[in-house]
Formats: C-alpha cells, sequence, structure tokens
C-alpha cells in the first residue's frame, strides 16, 4: 500500500512540476501498470464506479441502505471511507490539478484504520507545548510500526524537529 | 438593538485607551483609597509595557501555588488587569467585577482566590492555566476588557463551561452570578447557564475599542513569568 | 460651538454609531500596503527555500518553513517573482486569460508577492476577476442555524426551512458549549427534512467538532482557523503542523472540511508584528493551500469590525476572497457577522461577492433572527430574506437564497420538528411535546418557543456523547417512528462519506444526492455569453421571477 502511496506521491510531484495542471491519466503508463489512473471524467465516483467504492468490510457501497440498517446487517463500522477510496480521489485531484489534495488524502489514507480516540489523542500531541521532542519521535515509530503510516511518521518527526528550533515543545511556554 | 451606548462616553474610551497606548508614560494620581502609590515595572516586560501601579486592594503575595481545598474557585486576571487598565469597555471597574465574583462564590459557600496570570492575554489560556491551581478544578478567568469564561481541568483550552465573550452586555449582576455558577460547577452542580443577551451590534460598536484595549494587555504579556497569587481587600 | 443643522442630522444617522479608526502600521490597523509589510522574494537552492519574503531561512517561523516546505510550487516560483505585478493582476481581471492560466501564477507566489499583486486591483476589477477566479461554476450560499437557548425543535424547523431556501450547507453552534451533539443532531435532522443533500456542521473546540463528526453528527467542519503570525497561531492553541493533521484527520473518516481565516484576527489577538491585514491573510491562504485542504472561509469573517474601522477594509476583504479562489480554494465569503448599524452599509459589504458570486456569498447567512444568531450576529438575516431576494431579482443574480411561500415554510418546518421529535424520543433524549412542535412551526425566534429544562438538556446531551450513540442510532430512530424519507437522507448522508466524492474542491449535493463540485461543474467564464447566469437556471429564474410579492398582471382584478 505504501509503495503505491509513495509512487504515487511522486507521479503528483512530477504533474506539478511539469506544470500540467490540467492533463488528465497522462500518466497511466508510469504507474504500477495494473490500473489506470483516475481523472476528472471519472468523477462522481458514486455516479461513474460505484463498483470500485467498498465499505471497510467490505461490502459494496449500494449495500448500505436503510434495509440493512435496520436488521443490523450495515452498522457505524461500514460507513467509514477506505484506503482504497481515498486513493482513487486522491489520483483524481491531482488529474484535475490539485496535488496539495493528494497528499492530504494519503496522510489521511494511512490514518483509516487508527481508532478514533487514538486519532483524536495524536491530534492534541502535536498542539503546541503538549509533548517534548521524544514523545513526538515516539509517536512516529508507533505511527511507523504499529499503524503502517510513514508519510504520518514522517509529518510527526518534522514536526519534532521544527518544535524543537521553533519553541512549541512542553515547557517551551 | 438591546442596550443603550452613549456615543460621548464611546468615544472619549477609545479616546483615552488610544491617548493611553501611544503615551509611554501615564500620570499616575494620588489619593483616594483606590488609587496607585507607585508603580512598579515587570521582570522581563516587553517593549511597550507599563508598569504596574502599586495598589492597596490589589496585592502581589508570591507566587501562586496549586491548591489542595476542593472548596476554592480560583479567579484568574489577565497581565493588565487592574494595574495598568482598572475599567472595562463600558467603564465598570475591575475592582467592582472581582468584588461581584468573589460575592458569588462566597454565596455558595465556596472560597475565591485571585491569580494574576502574565504569560497570556488569551481568556481562555488565561483560564486554562489557572484552573489546573484550583483545588476544585474551576476556574473563571477575566481579561481587562470585560470578557470571562469558567473552565474545567480536564477541558481542552479552548473549549469552556460557559464563555462571556460580548464584555459589553456583562453587568456586574451577571459578574455575580457568574461566580456563583462557578462555585456550583465546582461543588458538582449543574446549574442553569447565567442568562446572557445577544447584542449582535456590540461587536459592530466595540471591536475597535475591544482590539486596542486587547493590544494594550497584549504588551503586558511576559512569556515564561508564572502566575502570581494575589490578596484582594475590599 | 453653534451647531450646524444638518451636520447635527448626520450624526444621528445610524452609521454614526460604527467604529472607525486611523491607520496605526505598527500595530498591524491597516488593510494592505502596511509600512512594515515585506517586499516580495524568493531564493531556491537545490530545490529548497533559503529566503522568502525578505526573511532568511534561517529566521523562519513555523508559519515561513510550512509555506516554504508545502505551500509554493518553486519550478514557477522565480519566474512569477519576477514579473511585474501589475501584470498578474491585470490578467486576473481580463476574461481572455484563463482561469488555468492565471493559477500557474498564484500558485508560484510568496505571501508578499500575491498581496502585492491583489493590492494593484481596485474594487471593479476585484469583481470582475472573482466572478472568473471562482472554482465552482454555480454560486451559493451558507447559513447559520442557532438560537440563543439552543432549542432543538427551533434549530430543525430553521434549518429545514433554509434547506428549502435552497442553500447546500448549513452550520450551527452552541450558546453553551455542552449541548454541542444536541444541536449537531438538530440541524443534521432539520436540515435533511428540508431537502435531502444539505450539508451540516456544527463549530465547536477543534477536538469536540472532529470527535461530533466521527459519530457521524456533523458531515463538514469548516471552524478550523488559521492565522498569520506565529503568536496568534499558538495561542489558537495549533500550529500548522497539528492544522494540517486535523486536516487528515477529517478526511479520514470520510468528512469534508475547509479552514478559516480572515483579516482582523491578529489584530484582535495582540500580535501582528506589525503587519497588513492583507499580508497576514495571504499567509493563511498559503498555509490552506499547503495542507491540502480544499477550501477556506474568510472575509474578515468574526474580526469583520477590524476591516471594516479601517480605510479601503472591505475592498481588502474583497482581495483576500478573491487571493483564496485565485489559489484554487474554496472560498466561503464572509459576510457572516452584524458587521454595521447602516443598512446602506452591510448592503455594501456584501455586494462585490454578491455581484461577482462566490461558492459560498455567505459563510453564515442567519437562518434565524438576529437576536439569535449565536455567531454573534449576520450581516444579513431571516427577516431580510425578501430584501435579499428582490436585490437577486432585480440585478438577476443567484445569491443562492430563493423564495418559499408561507404555506411551504409551515410545511417543512412542522415536517422538521416532528422528525427532531422522534428522534429525541428514539435516543432517550428528553422529550419534545407537540406544544414546542407547534411553536417551532409557526414561531420565529426562540421567544416564541416553550422554556426547556435547560439542565437537562445538558445532561442528556453529555450522556449521549457517553453511551456512545451514533448517526445509525439516529437513522434507526427515524425509521422507527415511521419517518421513512428523513431516515433515508440522513442514511444516504452517512453513505456519502464512504464515498469520498464531496471531498473535492467547492462540493456540495444537488437534488439526488448528485454530487457537484469544482471538478465536474468548474467555472468555465471567459466573459459575456460564458459562465453561469442565472436566467439559464430554469428552476432558478423562475422562482425569481414568481416571487409570492409580484403581481401577475394578467390577472388582476380591478
Amino acid at each position: 500500500m505504501s509503495e503505491v502511496d509513495d509512487l504515487v506521491a511522486r507521479i503528483a510531484a512530477q504533474l506539478q512540476k511539469s506544470g500540467n495542471a490540467s492533463g488528465t491519466s497522462t500518466n497511466a503508463g508510469t504507474s504500477t501498470g495494473s490500473e489506470k489512473e483516475l481523472g476528472p471524467d471519472d468523477y462522481p465516483l458514486y455516479q461513474k464506479h460505484p463498483d470500485k467504492i467498498k465499505t471497510p468490510t467490505g461490502k459494496d457501497v449500494n449495500e448500505i441502505t436503510l434495509e440493512n440498517v435496520v436488521n443490523g446487517k450495515v452498522d457505524a463500522k461500514d460507513m467509514r471511507i477506505t484506503p482504497a477510496t481515498l486513493k482513487l480521489q486522491g489520483e483524481i485531484a491531482a488529474n484535475a490539478g490539485r496535488p496539495q489534495i493528494q497528499r492530504n488524502f494519503q496522510r489521511a489514507s494511512e490514518l483509516t484504520s487508527v481508532p478514533d480516540d487514538v486519532v483524536l489523542d495524536l491530534y492534541n500531541s502535536l498542539r503546541p507545548f503538549r509533548s517534548t521532542k521524544q514523545e513526538l519521535l515516539d509517536t512516529a515509530k508507533e505511527l511507523r510500526d504499529k499503524y503502517n503510516a510513514p508519510i504520518c511518521a514522517g509529518w510527526f518527526e518534522e514536526a519534532a524537529e521544527n518544535y524543537e528550533v521553533n519553541k512549541k515543545l512542553k515547557g517551551d511556554n | 438593538m438591546s442596550s443603550e451606548i452613549d456615543e460621548t462616553l464611546l468615544r472619549n474610551i477609545i479616546k483615552g485607551v488610544l491617548k493611553e497606548v501611544q503615551d509611554s508614560d501615564t500620570p499616575i494620581s494620588f489619593g483616594g483609597q483606590d488609587t496607585a502609590t507607585a508603580t512598579t515595572p515587570v521582570a522581563g516586560a516587553q517593549k511597550g509595557a507599563e508598569p504596574e501601579k502599586k495598589l492597596d486592594w490589589f496585592q502581589h503575595v508570591g507566587l501562586a501555588k496549586p491548591g489542595l481545598s476542593k472548596d476554592e474557585v480560583v479567579i484568574g486576571v489577565a497581565p493588565a488587569f487592574a494595574e495598568v487598565l482598572t475599567q472595562t469597555m463600558t467603564k465598570i471597574q475591575h475592582k467592582d467585577i472581582l468584588r461581584q465574583v468573589i460575592a458569588g462564590i462566597e454565596e455558595e459557600g465556596l472560597k475565591a482566590r485571585v491569580v494574576k496570570v502574565y504569560r497570556t492575554s488569551d481568556v481562555s489560556f488565561v483560564s486554562a492555566d489557572v484552573d489546573k491551581l484550583s483545588g476544585s478544578g474551576i476556574s473563571v478567568a477575566i481579561q481587562s476588557k470585560g470578557t470571562t469564561i469558567i473552565h474545567q481541568k480536564d477541558q481542552a483550552p479552548l473549549s469552556n463551561l460557559e464563555l462571556f465573550p460580548q464584555a459589553p452586555v456583562l453587568t456586574l449582576d451577571a459578574y455575580r452570578q457568574i461566580g456563583k455558577n462557578a462555585a456550583q460547577y465546582a461543588k458538582g452542580m449543574s446549574p442553569n447557564p447565567v442568562p446572557t443577551i445577544n447584542d449582535q451590534m456590540a461587536r459592530v460598536q466595540y471591536q475597535a475599542l475591544s482590539a486596542l484595549m486587547h493590544i494594550k494587555e497584549t504588551k503586558q504579556v511576559v512569556v515564561g513569568k508564572p502566575a502570581e497569587e494575589i490578596k484582594v481587600t475590599f | 460651538m453653534k451647531r450646524q443643522k444638518r451636520f447635527e442630522k448626520l450624526e444621528k444617522r445610524p452609521v454614526h454609531l460604527d467604529g472607525f479608526v486611523k491607520n496605526w502600521d505598527d500595530e498591524g490597523l491597516v488593510a494592505l500596503n502596511g509600512k512594515n509589510d515585506p517586499k516580495p522574494s524568493i531564493k531556491i537552492e537545490n530545490g529548497v527555500v533559503t529566503e522568502m519574503d525578505g526573511k532568511k531561512k534561517e529566521d523562519f517561523d513555523l508559519i515561513d518553513k510550512y509555506i516554504a516546505e508545502y505551500g509554493i510550487n518553486l519550478d514557477n516560483a522565480e519566474k512569477t517573482l519576477n514579473t511585474d505585478s501589475v501584470k498578474i493582476a491585470n490578467m486576473m481581471c481580463d476574461p481572455n486569460v484563463s482561469r488555468d492560466e492565471i493559477i500557474k501564477y498564484t500558485t508560484a507566489m510568496t505571501p508578499a508577492k500575491a498581496a502585492e499583486v491583489i493590492s494593484k486591483l481596485n474594487f471593479a476589477e476585484m469583481i470582475m476577476a472573482t466572478q472568473k477566479m471562482r472554482p465552482r461554476r454555480t454560486p451559493m450560499t451558507q447559513v447559520h442555524a442557532t438560537n440563543t437557548l439552543d432549542n432543538p425543535v427551533e434549530i430543525a424547523a430553521d434549518a429545514a426551512e433554509a434547506a428549502l431556501r435552497g442553500v447546500p450547507e448549513e452550520e450551527t453552534t452552541t450558546a453553551i458549549a455542552r449541548y454541542a451533539p444536541m444541536n449537531a443532531i438538530s440541524i443534521m435532522v432539520g436540515a435533511q427534512s428540508g431537502r435531502p443533500g444539505v450539508i451540516t456542521q456544527c463549530s465547536v473546540e477543534e477536538a469536540d467538532e472532529l470527535s461530533l463528526g466521527m459519530r457521524g453528527f456533523t458531515a463538514y467542519a469548516e471552524t478550523i482557523s488559521v492565522y498569520g503570525t506565529d503568536r496568534v497561531f499558538t495561542d489558537g492553541d495549533d500550529t500548522p503542523w497539528s492544522k494540517g493533521f486535523l486536516a487528515s484527520c477529517y478526511a479520514s473518516r470520510g468528512l469534508k472540511m475547509r479552514f478559516t481565516s480572515g483579516a482582523g484576527s491578529e489584530v484582535m489577538m495582540g500580535y501582528t508584528e506589525g503587519k497588513s491585514m492583507l499580508y497576514l491573510e495571504a499567509r493563511c491562504i498559503y498555509i490552506t493551500k499547503a495542507s491540502g485542504v480544499q477550501g477556506l472561509q474568510n472575509g474578515g469573517v468574526s474580526c469583520i469590525g477590524m476591516p471594516g474601522a479601517v480605510v479601503g477594509g472591505i475592498r481588502e476583504v474583497l482581495g483576500e476572497n478573491l487571493l483564496c479562489m485565485s489559489l484554487d480554494v474554496e472560498c466561503a465569503s464572509g459576510c457572516d457577522q452584524a458587521f454595521s448599524h447602516s443598512d446602506i452599509r452591510r448592503t455594501g459589504r456584501m455586494i462585490g461577492q454578491f455581484i461577482a458570486g462566490t461558492d459560498y456569498l455567505s459563510s453564515g447567512y442567519a437562518a434565524e433572527e438576529n437576536m439569535d444568531n449565536t455567531f454573534a450576529g449576520s450581516n444579513m438575516d431571516v427577516l431580510d430574506y425578501d430584501d435579499y431576494i428582490t436585490l437577486e431579482r432585480d440585478m438577476a443574480i443567484n445569491g443562492g437564497i430563493m423564495p418559499i411561500t408561507e404555506e411551504e415554510s409551515i410545511k417543512i418546518r412542522h415536517k422538521a420538528a416532528v422528525a427532531i421529535q422522534a428522534v429525541f424520543d428514539g435516543l432517550g433524549l428528553p422529550q419534545i411535546t407537540d406544544e414546542e412542535v407547534e411553536a417551532a412551526t409557526y414561531g420565529s425566534n426562540s421567544n416564541d418557543m416553550p422554556k426547556r429544562d435547560m439542565v437537562q438538556d445538558m445532561k442528556a446531551a453529555q450522556d449521549l456523547m457517553t453511551r456512545g450513540v451514533t448517526v445509525v442510532d439516529v437513522i434507526k430512530a427515524l425509521y422507527d417512528h415511521d419517518i421513512k424519507d428523513v431516515a433515508e437522507a440522513v442514511l444516504k448522508l452517512a453513505q456519502q462519506k464512504v464515498c469520498g466524492d464531496y471531498l473535492q474542491t467547492s462540493a456540495v449535493f444537488l437534488d439526488g444526492w448528485k454530487c457537484t463540485s469544482a471538478i465536474n461543474n468548474a467555472n468555465d467564464y471567459k466573459g459575456p455569453g460564458t459562465g453561469y447566469r442565472v436566467w439559464e437556471d430554469k428552476d432558478k429564474w423562475d422562482r425569481l421571477e414568481n416571487v409570492p410579492w409580484a403581481l401577475d398582471p394578467q390577472k388582476l382584478e380591478f
């Protein structure tokens, strides 16, 4: 998963560099070769490619019906976006000229499997004066090892360095 | 429009604040029970900060320490309170505000402790700083312009139990009620929130003045300076 | 002095109740071109920014670092910085230069360059540029639905009425923070009763707000504030890295979000570093871009009194909206705070955005009487509906709010009130009586509502969070009370969070849950005869033509 994400990030960066702001799917040949990247013409995904959208438990998006909710076949766990869907939306965003949005979705993609309370704690730990440098680095390691979230881990490491220089660590206030 | 505001009064306040902010030397008047007898420059103060007037009713008695008694509410005041600015946007005296908030707390049978915060002028962060000092975990924070908040220890800094963002609509009665409610939260009760008027024109009228007063308060911020215990005598 | 009679009369005009100040550059009381604003510059060595806007890399604060790292397309940066700002400004308002072409420049500027370019445009040129640079072709607006008593039935009824009037997004907040989950549910159920597809949010403290979204009580978030100076950012209890991460947290739950900024916030919070409002706002816009956030609410917003108080401030406000859209970022363009005692002046405050059209003309038109607006009042409220609609009709502009009849209003308000009554019953919240349903149906403000036991409501709201109630319970409650269409709408909303379509720039839902955004409804304005024109939008045009207060000249009886 992360290899693909890295690749996508690289492609996005290349796209941005070449100033190819509105190119659609021109780089399909450079992707892993399996599937063509999606672009603006594939949007909205729900109308154009409902088959590509699954719930976290592998159900089809159209299985989210009133009946299935009432009889308990579908519950809150199913009403979550998956990394695969965020990847597709990221491709659409990047190919519509918005690579930054794709990078945001890549971080988000890694967080889909992180529990709600942990996500809230992660956010709070990045707020000013909450964490020591070591705590941020430890969190980065946990993100990498436990949640397979290398992009977010990098984000925490970058914050740790910058917070040290710019005095936003615990005790700096 | 629900509150009548005297336009001339407003102009005078703005003029006054502008003048005060621009003049580095504010004349100090002597005489009368509330007045200053000397000034103390605050160590580590930033450029543009004014020395604090020494007041006999508002005395510094050392660093503020965490309280152990569950029956106290700590009132945190912002850096310019009482000793640099003396009244709110609507000319309510800081002394009267403290008197009312303390009375409200005491009416509920609890003790009030006053602390002055230096490291921030932001009302939420003042409250989040001093609720850690409060034995009950409940704090009331008051800015010089009058904005007030009730905060509880386990809340995020920018959350609150009750927030009174529109200082111009706050009356002395409201301040007393704020003290009362804070004490009730400290007792584990769930009081009805203090009713306030929602005057949508207050912001229009006061935003510029509010900014100017806050600029002045912010100049009194001293990064890293711990909060000080205040002994108040009325 | 012997008073001059005309001057005595003038002094009594409402405009004189507003606050005005002269410039004070060193405290940031200056709209644009502040005397301490940096000169634009950029130095790039081996792909790394080593100087930006006159500041060396080693002196960068966190905001500079973040923008230099993520916010600027470095490949075009040197070329853009070397292009005359007047030339770029000229391209922006020239309909013959395409939107895509402009974005190549704007995304490669530094904040100081961006502020310099915007400062070359006069108000009329800004309007011209805005109608081209808005990301979504169709202009819309957003409303607030709140009341000072946090009355859930009134929130639901007001939300439903606004939905029927055509808004795609609605925002609530609380008078008392602890009410948050209840208000979030009330506005969601009300809006879905009014028109399935309207998305709703509840503005509260950052972490609390995210938690509401995770439970499915909200569909998007907006009040994720960013600021232009390091110190104020810190006082806002965040850093660019925590805010950027928060953006990803929302996307990870399939929730749309935009940031909030706006001129004057740094003045209000006391740390401007002596820079102008436009320069500081430009930094906020680049932070937003850098975070990969699809949108921004800006244009003074809650601090509108500050740009409003200085010379040229309202021009600056339109300028910051324009800069946001020019960076290809969705814009909810302010006009959401009580601004003036003068009706003439508050109309003037929104006229630029109104004529040009933005993604959301207002980031909070008051869908309640202003006395009930707990965002401290909006620039326009429900009692201005007919004036506003008449302006749309007069000028042939889609301002995002359409007329409805009294009968339609009664019907939809009742529907929403009954729906929220059912949800409260199903979730075991304090009862909503039939008397309250009736009052919300026919009432106009919270004085018309029977008083509720607020202490009980607040306890129930907290309890609801502790019990782990989610949107699934809301759907079931509606279903069990046989309100299947609203149950279906709330379900569809939850389903859309699985799809992610509405995470794209300027995305909202049309009827039938059709997602429309800057991707499939991109602004194609290229001068007369192109772009969005309300008379080509048949449904809207019919509604404006046939306002209930227009007579049918062929059916008049004399």
